[in-house]
C-alpha cells in the first residue's frame, strides 16, 4: 500500500496508480485536456500539471505514478499559473465560436477557460484558419478548433485499430484527418467523436439541433443491434432521439460502440413506422383499430386450432424482442394453443453450435465475458469476424494483439488483417479440415493433455486426423503455418476460441465442433460464440424452440414440463415441434397458421422463394413489426409494435449476461399507437380466452421467468442496476456434457480452391433490414455492394465503379462494385440488407439432418460484368 | 496513373527494409525513394510505401506530412530550394524570388509553366556564412545575386 497526500488530505492506494487517478478516486479534481481513461497515457497538454514537494519542476499528474510519501498540491497559485498559460497558448489560435459551436457546454476548452479566467490576447498574428471540412457524411470537421490533444488519434489507432486518422502537417498548421483528406471511409465506429474534448470533430446527425443543456433527459440502456450488448445512453429531447452517448467506464463495452450502435438509432423516428394494425381486406391491407385486429386475431387463431389442432399454429419468436415478449411468445404458443412448433433465427447456427459445445462441456460452455480476451495468452478465431459481426468484441481481439498476444485466425478475417500474428488462410468451407491440421499439430507437440477430463481426452486421441500435406490440398494452407501456428498456441496458459455461424451452419457442424472443442479442451480455452441479433441468446434462454422450455431444459423432461403446466394452467405437448424452415416446408399442409414477432423470414431466410411463397400458402398470418417489411406485407394481420426505445425489458448477450433495456420515450413522435410485443399477446391472449396471458407490465414477466426457469430463479430487475447479471444468474445450470461422440470422417472435399464463390456477409454498417431505416447508417453505405479484391476484379473483368450481375438457380441480382484490397481471391462478398439485392435472395439450403440448421447451397453461380441499367 | 513501383525501386525498397527493424523505421528512407519514383509524395505514392511496408496509409501520411522537406505537390524538373531566414534574407534572398518570378513565372509553392522548374521556401540549409544561398535538386549554391542566379540555373534544363 502507498500513502501520499493530496492538498494536506491523506490518501492510501492500492496497487498502481497515477496521480490523477488517485486524486479522482478521493474527490480532488484535476483538469485533463489529452487525457482519457478508454487512452493510453500521453501526457502532451499539460493541463493536469500538478507541485509535487522536492521536484523542482511541476509534473503532469496523469502520467507520474504516485510513490509512498508524496506531497501533491493540485491548485497553487504556481499551478494555476502555468495552467492560465496552457490555456492562453491553446487560445491564441482557437477561434471564438462558442456561441455557434455544437459542443458549447460540453467543452472542456470552455470548461476551463471559465475556471481559470480568459486571457487577454498578446499576439498580433491572426488565427490559423482552417475551413470547415463537410465532405463526409457523418463528420463535420472544424481543425481551427482542434487542440492537438491527439485522443481521437490514439482512439482510432490504439483502441479501433482502424488506423483512419492521424496528425497531418506540423506546428500550427498540424490538424487531424482521413487518409482523404475529406472523407473519411473508415469503419464509422464514432469513437473519435466520443473523445475529443472540444468542438473539432463532431457528427452531424444532430448539428444545430439542441444545447446540451436543452436535454430533458438521459437514459441508460443497452443497443439494439447486436449480441454484444453494449451499454449506451440515449439523449432526449422531447419526443427525439437526439443522440447516443457514450457511457465510458461501463457495460461490457466500457463506452466503445461500432457505427451501428453509434449512428444507427435514426430507425426509430423514420417516418416509415407503422401507425395502427392493419387488416386485409379484399387483398389489400387497410388500417383497422386495436380492438378489431385483436379480436381477430384470436378468433382465427382458435378457429384454426379447433379445426387442424394446436400443431397446425407455427411461431417464430423475435431476436429483436425482450426474453419477457420472447417467454410470453412461447408460452402463448404452447400452453395457449398446444403448439410446440416454436423456433427463430438462432436455427441459423447458434443454437446448433452451443448445443454441440454444451455437449461436450455442460450447459453455459460459451458464458464468458467479452473483456476477458486481451487477457488470455492467445486467441483462436475460428472462421467468423468478429470485427464486423459483433464490432466490440472484435476490438477485444485487437486490444489482444496490441498486448503482444498471439491471435490465430482461421479462414477469413478481413478487419483482423492488421492485427494478428498467425493466418491459416484456409478455403471458404475448409476452415474445419484447417482446424483438424491444427489439432493434429497441437497433440503431437503437447504430449500431456490436461488429464482432468481422461474419457474425453481418450476420445480426443481416438480422433483420426489428416496429414498436413492432405489438409493443404484441401484448405490450400501450407503446412509450414499450421505448424507456425500450433507452436504460437501451444503455450498458452489461457486462451480464448471465437466461432460463428459459418461452422454451425454446415453439414459438417458435428466434426467442426469436435475439433473445436478438443482444441479448446488442449488449449484451456473460454469460448465464445458470435450472436448477430441482440437478443439471440434469450431466445435459446427463453425456450424459443421446438424442444426447449425456459431454462434450456428439454420439453421431454416430464417433470420439468409438469412444473411449467402448473405454472401456465395448460397442457403441454409433449411432443416436439417444427424448426425454422420445417415450418415453411409445410406451410398450407401441416401448418396452416403462422404467427411472427419481429422477424422477416421472407428476406431474412435461405430459399428466398420458397418462403415466400410457403407465407402464401398459409390460411392465416399475424405479423408484429415496426416496419412494413417483406413477410409483414404478406400478412393477414399486421400488429406495429415498439420500437426498442419505447419499452422495459431485458436482453440476453452473448457472454449470457442479462441486461435491463429502459424506457427512453413514451412513444416516437411519427407513431400514434405501437404496443409492446408482449402487451399484444396479451391482448389476443384475454379475447381468446386465455386465463394466464394477463400481463399488466413487463416486469410482471420476469417474475413469472424468475419462477419457471430454473436457470433464472429469483432474478429480478433489481439485480440488474449496474451491468446486468452473468450466468448462471441465481439458478442451477443443467448438469450434462461429457458426451464426445466419435469425429466424423472427414468428408472427402472436391478441392475447388480457385472457383469464384459468393459470399454471404455481415455489412459493418448495417444490421438485417431495421437500419434501411437509419439514414446516417445509409449515409454511410447507400446501397448494396459486392466486395472482391483487385485481383478477384481483375479475373471478372469488373472496373472499379462498374456493377456486377450475380445469378444462381435461386434469384439474380446486380450489385455495385467495390474493388478492396485484403479480401481473399475469388469471393464476391455480399450483405442481406437491400430488398431485391438482398444477398440471401442467391442462396438455397439443405437442413443439417441432426438439427435441422439451414446449410446455405449454391448451384448455378454466375458472376459477370452488368453494363445496363440498374432498374 | 501510375500506382505502384517499378522493379529497381522494388528492389531498393527490399533491401532498405532488411537495414530497419520494422516497417515503421523504414518510413522516411522508403518515402525518398517513392519521391523519385512518382516525382512527388502523391496520394498513390503514400499507398504503394504503405503497401510495400505493410503499414496503414495513414501512418505514413503522418510521417510524410511532418517533414518539409519531401514533395508535397506536383514539382518541376528542377526544384529549387530558396533561403529566405534571417541571413539570407538580409543579404537579399527577397530579391532573388522576384527575379525568378519575373524570368521563369514561378512564384514559392509553384511549379513554372514550361514545368521545369518548381520553387520552394527552405528554412536555414547551413551556408549562412555566404548567402543568399539555394539548393537546386541536390547542388547547392551560395554567394547568389541576380546575375549570377540566372547564370547557375541556366544549367538547369
Ligand atoms: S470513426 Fe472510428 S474508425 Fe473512423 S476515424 Fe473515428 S475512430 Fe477511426
Ligand atoms: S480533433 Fe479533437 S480529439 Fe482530435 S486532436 Fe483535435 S481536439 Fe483532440
Ligand atoms: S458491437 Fe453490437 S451491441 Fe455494440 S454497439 Fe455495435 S451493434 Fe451495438
Ligand atoms: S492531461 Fe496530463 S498532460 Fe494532458
Ligand atoms: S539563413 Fe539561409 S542558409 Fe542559413
Amino acid at each position: 500500500m502507498i500513502s501520499i497526500t493530496i492538498n494536506g488530505k491523506k490518501i492510501n492506494i492500492e496497487g498502481p496508480s497515477t496521480i490523477l487517478e488517485a486524486a479522482k478516486k478521493n474527490g480532488i479534481d484535476i483538469p485533463v485536456l489529452c487525457h482519457h481513461p478508454a487512452l493510453e497515457l500521453w501526457g502532451g497538454c499539460r493541463m493536469c500539471l500538478v507541485e509535487i514537494e522536492k521536484m523542482p519542476r511541476l509534473q503532469t499528474s496523469c502520467t507520474v505514478p504516485v510513490a509512498d510519501g508524496m506531497t501533491v498540491y493540485t491548485e497553487t497559485p504556481r499551478v494555476v499559473a502555468a495552467r492560465k498559460a496552457m490555456l492562453e497558448f491553446l487560445l491564441i489560435n482557437h477561434p471564438l465560436q462558442c456561441p455557434t459551436c455544437d459542443k458549447a457546454g460540453e467543452c472542456a476548452l470552455q470548461d476551463l477557460t471559465v475556471r481559470y479566467g480568459a486571457v487577454a490576447g498578446r499576439f498580433e498574428e491572426g488565427k490559423r484558419t482552417f475551413p470547415e471540412n463537410v465532405d463526409d457524411p457523418i463528420v463535420v470537421r472544424n481543425m481551427e478548433r482542434c487542440i492537438m490533444c491527439t485522443r481521437c488519434v490514439r482512439m482510432c489507432d490504439g483502441v479501433q485499430g482502424a488506423f483512419a486518422i492521424g496528425v497531418v502537417g506540423r506546428g500550427a498548421r498540424s490538424h487531424v484527418e482521413p487518409f482523404s483528406g475529406g472523407r473519411y471511409n473508415c469503419e464509422y465506429c464514432g469513437n473519435c467523436l466520443n473523445v475529443c474534448p472540444v468542438g473539432a470533430i463532431m457528427s452531424r446527425l444532430h448539428r444545430y439541433t439542441y444545447r446540451p443543456w436543452q436535454m430533458d433527459k438521459t437514459v441508460r440502456t443497452i443497443c439494439p443491434f447486436c449480441g454484444v450488448g453494449c451499454t449506451l445512453s440515449l439523449e432526449i429531447r422531447g419526443d427525439a432521439i437526439q443522440k447516443v452517448s457514450p457511457a465510458f467506464g461501463t457495460g461490457v463495452n466500457n463506452g466503445l460502440l461500432c457505427g451501428r450502435g453509434m449512428f444507427g438509432y435514426g430507425y426509430v423516428g423514420s417516418p416509415e413506422r407503422l401507425k395502427t394494425p392493419l387488416l386485409r381486406k379484399n387483398g389489400k391491407l387497410e388500417p383497422a383499430s386495436w380492438d378489431e385486429a385483436l379480436a381477430l386475431a384470436a378468433s382465427r387463431l382458435l378457429e384454426i386450432k379447433n379445426r387442424y389442432g394446436g400443431q397446425a399454429i407455427g411461431g417464430i419468436a423475435g431476436s429483436r424482442c425482450t426474453n419477457e415478449e420472447n417467454y410470453a411468445f412461447q408460452k402463448f404458443l404452447r400452453a395457449g394453443f398446444g403448439s410446440n412448433n416454436i423456433d427463430s433465427v438462432a436455427r441459423l447456427g447458434l443454437l446448433h453450435a452451443q448445443n454441440l459445445l454444451e455437449g461436450v462441456f455442460g450447459q453455459g460452455a460459451a458464458a464468458n465475458v467479452i473483456q476477458g480476451i486481451p487477457r488470455s495468452d492467445a486467441v483462436l478465431i475460428a472462421a467468423c469476424d468478429p470485427t464486423r459481426t459483433n464490432p466490440v468484441m472484435g476490438l477485444q481481439v485487437r486490444a489482444a494483439a496490441k498486448a503482444g498476444k498471439k491471435v490465430v485466425t482461421i479462414g477469413h478475417a478481413q478487419g483482423l488483417n492488421r492485427h494478428r500474428t498467425h493466418s491459416l488462410p484456409a478455403a471458404f468451407g475448409t476452415e474445419g479440415i484447417a482446424l483438424a491440421g491444427l489439432l493434429r499439430e497441437l497433440l503431437r507437440t503437447k504430449k500431456f493433455l490436461p488429464g482432468e477430463n481422461p474419457e474425453l481426452e481418450a476420445a480426443i486421441r481416438g480422433f483420426e486426423l489428416p496429414e498436413l500435406e492432405e489438409v493443404e490440398m484441401l484448405t490450400g494452407v501450407p503446412p509450414a503455418v499450421i505448424t507456425g501456428a500450433a507452436s504460437a498456441l501451444k503455450d498458452a496458459a489461457t486462451s480464448s476460441i471465437i466461432a460463428g455461424r459459418e461452422l454451425a451452419a454446415s453439414m459438417d457442424a458435428r466434426r467442426n465442433f469436435m475439433l473445436l472443442a478438443a482444441i479448446g479442451y488442449i488449449l484451456n480455452s473460454r469460448f465464445f460464440l458470435i450472436s448477430e441479433n441482440p437478443n439471440e441468446q434469450g431466445l435459446i434462454d427463453m425456450g424459443c424452440a421446438p424442444d426447449i422450455l425456459p431454462g434450456g431444459r428439454p420439453l421431454t423432461l416430464q417433470t420439468f414440463r409438469e412444473r411449467c403446466e402448473q405454472e401456465w394452467g395448460g397442457k403441454l405437448n409433449p411432443e416436439p415441434g417444427l424448426t425454422l424452415m420445417e415450418m415453411f416446408e409445410q406451410a398450407g399442409d401441416t401448418v396452416r397458421a403462422m404467427y411472427i414477432m419481429g422477424e422477416n423470414p421472407a428476406f431474412n431466410l435461405p430459399g428466398r422463394k420458397k418462403v415466400k411463397e410457403a407465407l402464401g400458402k398459409l390460411d392465416f398470418l399475424v405479423v408484429q413489426d415496426i416496419f412494413m417489411t417483406e413477410t409483414a406485407s404478406l400478412a393477414d394481420i399486421v400488429l406495429p409494435s415498439k420500437a426498442w426505445s419505447e419499452k422495459e425489458g431485458t436482453y440476453t448477450n452473448l457472454e449470457k449476461r442479462v441486461q435491463r433495456l429502459r424506457k427512453a420515450l413514451e412513444k416516437d413522435k411519427n407513431q400514434e399507437s405501437g404496443m409492446e410485443d408482449w402487451r399484444i399477446l396479451a391482448g389476443i391472449g384475454k379475447r381468446a380466452g386465455l386465463n394466464n396471458m394477463s400481463y399488466a407490465a413487463s416486469s410482471d414477466i420476469i417474475g413469472e421467468i424468475a419462477r419457471v426457469s430454473p436457470l433464472h430463479t429469483g432474478l429480478g430487475l433489481e439485480d440488474l442496476e449496474e451491468d446486468g447479471m452473468m450466468w448462471p444468474y441465481k439458478g442451477k445450470p443443467l448438469r450434462m456434457g461429457g458426451r464426445v461422440p466419435p469425429l466424423p470422417s472427414l468428408r472427402a472435399m472436391a478441392s475447388s480452391l480457385d472457383a469464384a464463390r459468393v459470399v454471404l456477409e455481415k455489412t459493418l454498417f448495417h444490421s438485417g433490414t431495421l437500419s434501411r431505416h437509419s439514414g446516417a447508417l445509409l449515409d454511410i453505405m447507400s446501397g448494396p455492394e459486392a466486395r472482391m479484391s483487385p485481383e478477384t476484379a481483375g479475373q471478372l473483368g469488373i472496373p472499379e465503379g462498374g456493377k456486377v450481375k450475380i445469378s444462381t438457380a435461386d434469384g439474380e441480382m446486380v450489385l455495385k462494385a467495390q474493388i478492396e484490397k485484403g479480401l481473399p481471391a475469388g469471393a464476391v462478398f455480399a450483405g442481406n440488407n437491400f430488398g431485391e439485392a438482398g444477398s440471401l435472395g442467391l442462396f438455397g439450403y439443405h437442413l443439417e439432418p441432426e438439427s435441422k440448421t439451414p446449410v446455405l447451397t449454391v448451384s448455378d453461380l454466375k458472376i459477370a460484368l452488368f453494363e445496363g441499367h440498374i432498374p | 496513373m501510375k500506382n505502384s513501383f517499378g522493379p529497381g525501386a522494388l528492389a531498393l525498397l527490399n533491401e532498405i527494409k532488411t537495414k530497419y527493424p520494422t516497417g515503421r523505421a523504414a518510413i522516411m528512407p522508403a518515402l525518398y525513394v517513392a519521391q523519385e519514383e512518382f516525382g512527388w509524395l502523391m496520394p498513390e505514392a503514400l499507398e504503394a510505401v504503405a503497401d510495400c511496408l505493410e503499414l496503414p496509409e495513414m501512418t505514413v501520411r503522418s510521417t510524410a506530412t511532418f517533414y518539409s522537406m519531401y514533395r508535397h505537390r506536383k514539382a518541376g524538373r528542377n526544384v529549387i530550394r530558396i533561403c529566405t531566414n534571417v541571413s539570407c534574407m538580409v543579404l537579399g534572398a527577397r530579391t532573388l524570388k522576384g527575379v525568378l518570378e519575373g524570368l521563369y513565372g514561378v512564384a514559392p509553392g509553384g511549379v513554372s509553366p514550361d514545368g521545369r522548374f518548381s520553387l520552394e521556401i527552405a528554412d536555414c540549409i547551413g551556408a549562412c556564412g555566404s548567402g543568399p544561398a539555394m539548393l537546386v535538386n541536390d547542388d547547392l549554391h551560395t554567394g547568389l545575386d541576380a546575375k549570377k542566379i540566372i547564370e547557375v540555373l541556366e544549367n538547369y534544363k
